[in-house]
């Protein structure tokens, strides 16, 4: 399972920082409201992320793996569709010039 | 009132159960020992599911030898490693040499 690495090779650690972006602040920010306001526990939002096929997992960062297991728990829980989603995301990428 | 006590030999269930589990893969199969009880918790693997998680499960602080984990384990052969596992995935250890 591509999420339960322990004691697997893993090759070097990147250890490199980086900034934290304003869209990662969000993520977060959205994810834990979503449990203060009882809507999802964190137990969920992880069995959303290891529910993500294997190379999707290993390809996302670990914001992206939140923001996909919070859409996928908004959605199985019916506050969301994918549709409303998706026209979202692209309004916000029109607006952003595609950038 | 919980299965085990700190001290007993255990060992973790081999089990591949799908969905979320806390249990580690590199742990299945080995056998510690109970450091200590830490409580109940209603059980992350409903909770993952959305279902309210209770009856709450005992969660046990386990202690394995390093040297039981990994083949060719080169440090001290006392070096120990301490997880915490749910009771559903422990059984008494049968015996055998550990």
């Amino acid at each position: 399972m591509v999420h339960d690495l322990g004691g697997a090779p893993g090759g070097p650690v990147d250890k490199s920082q980086h900034e934290v972006e304003d869209w990662e602040r969000l993520a977060d920010a959205i994810t834990i409201v979503l449990d203060i306001k009882g809507i999802k526990t964190t137990d969920e939002h992880r069995r959303a992320q290891e529910s993500l096929p294997p190379e999707e997992y290993k390809r996302l960062s670990y914001y992206e793996r939140w923001v996909a297991a919070t859409e996928t728990l908004l959605v199985e829980k019916g506050i969301l569709t994918r549709e409303e989603v998706d026209e979202r995301s692209a309004e916000i990428e029109h607006r952003w010039g595609g950038a | 009132m919980t299965a085990f006590e700190p001290g007993d030999r255990v060992r973790v269930r081999p089990a591949n159960k799908p969905g979320h589990v806390r249990t580690p893969g590199y742990l299945k199969g080995k056998t510690g020992w109970v450091e200590s009880v830490l409580g109940e918790f209603r059980n992350p693997e409903d909770l993952a599911y959305g279902l309210s998680g209770v009856p709450e499960r005992p969660l046990y602080k386990v202690a394995f030898r390093q040297a039981d984990l990994w083949d060719g384990y080169e440090g001290p052969a006392d070096d120990l490693l301490y997880a915490d596992v749910y009771e559903q995935w422990l059984e008494q250890d049968q015996g055998g040499v550990a």
